[in-house]
C-alpha cells in the first residue's frame, strides 16, 4: 500500500549496481544463450584442444563428442521431468509465496496410482492390444490421483494456515511430505513396484528393418523401451526414443500450461490472485478456488511427469518423490521461482548440467549433486532472482 | 429507494477500533460521496462493504439482501464492485487483461464493446493495450483503474480516491468519467475522495467522516456551504 | 527465502546435535538384572523401511524369529526366562545406526543386540555400544573396517568383505577373465569398503581399473554415469551396493549400449528381490555371497523358511541371523547367574568376553570367534542369474 505519487514506471526502482553486472543480463534468453555458448566452448576445448597436449599415440581421450551428445540428450530427458515437477513448485510459490515441500509426494502418489492402472491394464491384456491408449489412460488416472492428493493437501494442511507467518506453512509442508511418504509406505510397503516393460512400435515398414530368417522384417521403432544406435553429427550414439518422447510430451504439457495461464480467463485470474489477493477478490475472483486450481494444475503436471518417469525408470517407491522433488525445487529457484518459463528452463538446464558437467569437468559422476547444488549457490550469488526472475517489489519480497 | 444500506457498522483492525458505528445509505442512481481526512475510516468503510474487512457489528444490505458476511467475490457477484485506492492495478497483467479482470463476473456479450468505450475515453490505454501495466506511469495506472471500474457494470460502484496523485487535467477527466457513468449508464456510485471540492461538485449527497464516525451528512450543495466543512476540508 | 534456508540448517544441526547428547548416559550399570518372570529383552536393529533395503531387514528378522521359535526361552540355573525382541529400524545410514544405538543403550534391560544390518549404521553405532559395554552380533554388516577398528561391541556371523573382496577379485580376473573393470559403489561404508578391498587385490592380479565412481543412494537416473563408463570400454561392471541402485544400473546399461558387458555384484544384490526389480534385464548378472557349508540342517532350514514365510528368501542373510541369535542366547545362558535375591544377573563384560571367544557348530558352518568380532568361517560362493534365479557356479579358474 505505498502511496507514491511519482509518475515513473514502477519497476524502475534503481537496483544496486554490483561487480559482474554483465551477468545481470536483463533479457533471460540472452542469458541462456550466453551460458550455452560458455558450455559449448568449454566442451569444445576439452574434447578438441586439451587432448592434443596430453594424449599419447593411440590413447583414447577421457571425453569425446559421442559421450557429450548422449549425456546431453539424457540430461534433456531427466530435465524435462524436473521441469514438470518444478512447475508445481513455481505455480504454488507464485500464488501463495509458499514452498510446497510435499509436491515431491504428489508426484510419487501419481506414480503409484498410475502403477495400479497400468498393472490392471497389463493383467487384462488391454495394455498389449491397445498400448498407446492404455498409456494415455494410465496418465489420466495418475493425473487424477495427483490432483486429488494435492486438493486434499491444500484443504487439510495449507488452507487453515493461510495468513499465518510464512514459516508455519513451510513446516507443515515438510510434515505433510513425511506423512504422505509414511502413508504410502504403510499402504503399499517399501518394496518397489515395477512398471511393466512396454513396447510401442511406430513406423512399421519404414524403420527398424532387420533380416530375420532370410527375409527383411520391419517391426518399426519402439518408442518406449528399446534403444538404438544412431548417427548424430557423425557420432555413433545409443539413443532410446523415449528420451525424446519425454522431452516432447513435457514441452507439449508446458505449452498447454503456458496457454492456459496466458490466455484463459482462469489463467488470468491466477495471475491476478498471485499479484494481489484482495484486489483480485474485489474483481469478483474467488481466491480460494483459484488457489485450488493452481494446486491442481501443478499436481496434474507432476502426475503426468510421474508416469513418464516411471515408464523410464520403472521402479516406484514411497520415497521416490524426495530427490526429484528437491532437484525440481532447485530447478525452480534456478529459473526464478514463481516464473513459469523459468521453471521450464531451470529444469532442463539442471538436468543437462547434472548429466554433462561432471564428465566435462573431469569429475566423478558421484559429484553430480554437488554440481547441481553448487550451481544453485553460484546462481544465488550472481543472479539471486534466477534466470527469469524479476526483482520482486517490496510488497512481495 | 435505498440500494445500499449500511447500518451501524463497527470494524476492527486487530485491536484498533476503526469504524465506530457508521450508518449511511445510497439510493438507486445517486452519487454519494464520503469525505474526510487521512485515517478517518473512508477506505475501511468501503472495505467493510466489500467484505475485505468484514464488520464485527452492524449490517450491510444490498437492496433486501444481507451481504455483511459474504465473501468478497460473492459480494461482487451480487453487484457491489469496488475500485480500490491508489494504483492497485495488476502490474504483471497487460492493460487489456486488467480491463478484462474488471469484467470478471460479467457474462453478457457487451464486454468487447465496453472495452472499446474505455479505450475511446482513455486513448492512452489503447496505445498501451498490450503493455504490462506495471511499466506505465502512476497517472496512466490510475486511468487504468478507472477504466477497470467502468468495465465492471455493477449495480453500485465504490470508488476509492480515483483522482489521487493525478495531474489537474486528468482529475477533470476522471470526474467526467464518473458523471458519465452515472448519467449514461445509471450506475449508482459511492465515491470516497480527498478532493472534497470536486467530489461535492458531482455528488448528490455527502457524508463527512471523522475518526470512524459520521459527523455531518446532507445534500452536497448544503455541505459545500457548511462553514465548518469549508474550513476543515475545502481549504477555507 | 533466507529465513527458510536458515531454518533448514537449524533443523539439520538439531538432528545431528541430539544424537551425541543422548549418548551421555552415565547411569548405565555394567550388568543386566532380571527378576524372575520378567522378559529377557534382546534388541534387534535392521533397515525395515527404505527402498530395496527392507527385504534384507525383513529376511534377517525372519532368521531371528526362526531361532526364537526353536528357543523361546533361556534357562539359567534352572530358572526359565522368556526371550523378547525389541525391533528397531536402524535404516542404512550412520544417523539411523546412532539413533537406534542410543535408544538401546539408554534401556538397561536390553541384554544384547542382534544387528545392526548395514555396515554404515553399524560403524556409527559401534562407539556408542562400546561405551555402554554392549555386545552386538551382526548377521550382515560385512565392511572390513568393522573388525579392524578396535570396536569392543561389534561381532558378526558373516564373513568380512576382506574375504569376499579377495574372492571377488580372484573370480573377476581368473574366472571371468576381465582385466578392464569399471567399479561402482553406493557411497556407503559397505560399498566403498568392498570396492577398496577388491581393487587392491584386483590390481595385484594384474587388472586395470577402467573407472571408479559411485552412485547416490535413492537416485534414479544413472545413465550419465553409465555413459562415462561406456567411454572406457570396460569388459566388466562391478557394483558394490544394494538392490534398488543395482537394479537400475543393470537396467539402464541397456540404454547406453552396455548390455553386452557383464555385470557383477556382491551379497548386497543377492536374492530374489533383485530379479523382482530388474526382471529380464537381470539375466546373466553375477554375484558373490558368503555361503554356508552345505549340510542337511541347512537344506531343512531353507525348506522351513519357505514353509513359514511362503516365499524364497529375498536376501542372503537369514541363516547368519539365525546363528547370531543362537550365539547370543548361548552366551547369555553361559554367563548369566542367579544372585541371592533370585534375580538373573548378566554382566555385560563377561557376556562380551564369552561372545568374542565363542565357538559352536552353527547353521552356516563352524562359528568360531577370533577375538576381533569375526566369527564366521563361511566360504564365498559365486552365482549367476539364470532363468530368473541366482544359480551357484562352479569355480573354474582360467588357465593363466
Amino acid at each position: 500500500m505505498q502511496e507514491t505519487t511519482d509518475s515513473g514506471p514502477s519497476g524502475s526502482k534503481s537496483r544496486p549496481k554490483r561487480a559482474l553486472s554483465f551477468l545481470r543480463v536483463q533479457n533471460a534468453y540472452a542469458f541462456i544463450g550466453l551460458v550455452l555458448i560458455v558450455i559449448f566452448a568449454w566442451v569444445f576445448f576439452v574434447i578438441e584442444i586439451e587432448p592434443q597436449f596430453y594424449l599419447q599415440e593411440g590413447e583414447r581421450a577421457r571425453y569425446a563428442w559421442d559421450t557429450f551428445i548422449s549425456q546431453f540428450i539424457i540430461g534433456l530427458a531427466q530435465g524435462s521431468i524436473y521441469a514438470l515437477i518444478a512447475l508445481g513448485y513455481t505455480l504454488v510459490y507464485g500464488i501463495l509465496f509458499m514452498i510446497n515441500f510435499a509436491h515431491g509426494e504428489v508426484f510419487m502418489a501419481g506414480a503409484y496410482i498410475g502403477f495400479f492402472a497400468i498393472n490392471a491394464a497389463e493383467q487384462s491384456g488391454f495394455l498389449e492390444s491397445q498400448t498407446a491408449l492404455a498409456i494415455l489412460l494410465t496418465m489420466g488416472v495418475a493425473v487424477m490421483g495427483s490432483v486429488i492428493v494435492a486438493i486434499l493437501l491444500e484443504r487439510i494442511a495449507y488452507r487453515p494456515l493461510r495468513g499465518a507467518p510464512r514459516l508455519v506453512p513451510l513446516i507443515t509442508a515438510i510434515g505433510a511430505s513425511i506423512t504422505l511418504q509414511q502413508l504410502f509406505l504403510r499402504l503399499f510397503g517399501s518394496s518397489p513396484r515395477t512398471y511393466p516393460r512396454i513396447s510401442l512400435f511406430v513406423g512399421q515398414g519404414m524403420w527398424g528393418c532387420e533380416p530375420v530368417d532370410g527375409t527383411t522384417v520391419c517391426e518399426g521403432i519402439d518408442l518406449i523401451s528399446k534403444s538404438y544406435d544412431v548417427l548424430i553429427f557423425n557420432q555413433e550414439v545409443r539413443i532410446r526414443p523415449f528420451f525424446f518422447v519425454i522431452l516432447f510430451v513435457s514441452l507439449l504439457l508446458m505449452s498447454a500450461l503456458w496457454f492456459f495461464i496466458q490466455r484463459t480467463k482462469t489463467g488470468k485470474a491466477m495471475r491476478a490472485v498471485a499479484e494481489d489477493k484482495d484486489t483480485a477478490s474485489l474483481m469478483g475472483i474467488n481466491v480460494d478456488r483459484t488457489i485450488v486450481i493452481t494446486f491442481m494444475l501443478g499436481a496434474a503436471l507432476a502426475g503426468a511427469g510421474a508416469v513418464l518417469f516411471a515408464l523410464y525408470n520403472r521402479q516406484v517407491t514411497p520415497f521416490m518423490g524426495f530427490i526429484p522433488g528437491i532437484k525440481a525445487f532447485t530447478a525452480a529457484v534456478l529459473g526464478g521461482i514463481g516464473n513459469v518459463p523459468g521453471a521450464m528452463f531451470g529444469g532442463l538446464f539442471l538436468g543437462v548440467a547434472e548429466s554433462v558437467f561432471p564428465s566435462a569437468l573431469g569429475l566423478p559422476n558421484q559429484l553430480k549433486d554437488v554440481v547441481a547444488f553448487g550451481l544453485l549457490i553460484v546462481f544465488m550469488i550472481f543472479r539471486p532472482t534466477g534466470i527469469f526472475g524479476e526483482v520482486l517489489s517490496e510488497k512481495k519480497a | 429507494m435505498s440500494l445500499l444500506t449500511v447500518n451501524d457498522i463497527h470494524t476492527y483492525y486487530g485491536n484498533i477500533h476503526a469504524l465506530k458505528g457508521i450508518s449511511l445509505h445510497v439510493n438507486e442512481g445517486e452519487i454519494v460521496t464520503l469525505i474526510g481526512g487521512n485515517g478517518a475510516g473512508k477506505t475501511t468503510t468501503l472495505n467493510t462493504i466489500s467484505g475485505i474487512t468484514p464488520a464485527t457489528e452492524g449490517q450491510v444490505t444490498l437492496a433486501e439482501q444481507d451481504i455483511t458476511t459474504m465473501a468478497p467475490h460473492n459480494i461482487v457477484r451480487a453487484g457491489v464492485v469496488q475500485s480500490p485506492e491508489g494504483r492497485k492495478v495488476f502490474t504483471r497483467l497487460t492493460v487489456r487483461e486488467n480491463l478484462e479482470m474488471g469484467a470478471f463476473t460479467r457474462t453478457d456479450g457487451g464486454i468487447e464493446r465496453d472495452l472499446e468505450d474505455v479505450f475511446k475515453r482513455f486513448p492512452r490505454l489503447k496505445e498501451r493495450e498490450n503493455q504490462l501495466s506495471g511499466t506505465m506511469s502512476g497517472g496512466e495506472q490510475q486511468m487504468l483503474a478507472m477504466g477497470r471500474a467502468l468495465m465492471a457494470k455493477p449495480r453500485i460502484l465504490l470508488l476509492d480516491e480515483p483522482s489521487m496523485g493525478l495531474a489537474p487535467l486528468l482529475v477533470k477527466q476522471v470526474f467526467e468519467a464518473i458523471e458519465y457513468l452515472n448519467r449514461q449508464n445509471g450506475t449508482t456510485i459511492l465515491l470516497v475522495e480527498q478532493n472534497a471540492r470536486m467530489a461535492l461538485e458531482v455528488a448528490n449527497r455527502g457524508y463527512v467522516l471523522q475518526s470512524g464516525r459520521i459527523t455531518h451528512d446532507g445534500p452536497a450543495k448544503e455541505l459545500q456551504n457548511d462553514k465548518a466543512i469549508i474550513e476543515a476540508y475545502l481549504g477555507g | 527465502m533466507r529465513k527458510m534456508i536458515l531454518l533448514i540448517c537449524v533443523l539439520a544441526l538439531a538432528t545431528v546435535g541430539i544424537a551425541p547428547l543422548a549418548a551421555q548416559d552415565d547411569m548405565m550399570g555394567p550388568s543386566v538384572m532380571l527378576a524372575p518372570g520378567e522378559d529377557l529383552v534382546i534388541g534387534f536393529g535392521a533397515a525395515l523401511t527404505g527402498e530395496g533395503l527392507a527385504p534384507f531387514g525383513i529376511d534377517i528378522r525372519r532368521g531371528v524369529e526362526l531361532a526364537l521359535e526353536d528357543r523361546p526361552t533361556v534357562t539359567v540355573d534352572d530358572v526359565e526366562f522368556n526371550v523378547a525382541l525389541d525391533v528397531q529400524d536402524s535404516m542404512c545410514s550412520p544417523e539411523g545406526g546412532q539413533t537406534v544405538a542410543n535408544r538401546f543403550v539408554s534401556d538397561d534391560s536390553i541384554v544384547g543386540v542382534i544387528g545392526l544390518m548395514c555396515s554404515s549404521a553399524a560403524e556409527a553405532a559401534a562407539p556408542i555400544f562400546d561405551e555402554a559395554g554392549f555386545s552386538t552380533i551382526s548377521a550382515s554388516a560385512t565392511a572390513a573396517s568393522l573388525t579392524t577398528s578396535d570396536f569392543t561391541s561389534f561381532n558378526r556371523t558373516v564373513p568380512t568383505d576382506a574375504a569376499q573382496g579377495l574372492a571377488a577379485a580372484d573370480i573377476i580376473v581368473n574366472v571371468l577373465g576381465a582385466t578392464n573393470v569399471a567399479f561402482i559403489d553406493d557411497g556407503s561404508a559397505y560399498g566403498t569398503g568392498l570396492v577398496d578391498v577388491i581393487i587392491d587385490a584386483y590390481e595385484e592380479l594384474g587388472g586395470t581399473v577402467a573407472i571408479r565412481d559411485a552412485v547416490t543412494v535413492g537416485d534414479t537416473d544413472f545413465r550419465a554415469l553409465l555413459e562415462d563408463i561406456s567411454a572406457t570400454d570396460p569388459d566388466l561392471i562391478y557394483f558394490a551396493g544394494f538392490n534398488a541402485e543395482g537394479a537400475r544400473l543393470i537396467e539402464q546399461r541397456f540404454d547406453v549400449g552396455l548390455e553386452d558387458v557383464p555385470f557383477m555384484g556382491a551379497d548386497g544384490i543377492y536374492g530374489s528381490e533383485l530379479v523382482d526389480l530388474a526382471g529380464d534385464f537381470a539375466e546373466g548378472v553375477y554375484a558373490t555371497r558368503p555361503i554356508p557349508a552345505s549340510s542337511d540342517e541347512l537344506d531343512a532350514f531353507a525348506e522351513r523358511y519357505i514353509e513359514t514365510f511362503g516365499e524364497e528368501p529375498p536376501s542372503a542373510f537369514n541363516t547368519n541371523s539365525y546363528d547370531a541369535t543362537n550365539l547370543m542366547l548361548d552366551a547369555i545362558e553361559a554367563v548369566g547367574y542367579i544372585d541371592d535375591q533370585g534375580d538373573l544377573v548378566i554382566e555385560r563384560e563377561t557376556l562380551s568376553e564369552f561372545i568374542r571367544s565363542a565357538s559352536f557348530d552353527g547353521l552356516t558352518g563352524v562359528i568360531e570367534c577370533d577375538g576381533t568380532g569375526e566369527c564366521s568361517s563361511a566360504d564365498i560362493g559365486f552365482y549367476q542369474i539364470t532363468d530368473g534365479a541366482f544359480v551357484q557356479q562352479e569355480l573354474e579358474m582360467m588357465e593363466e
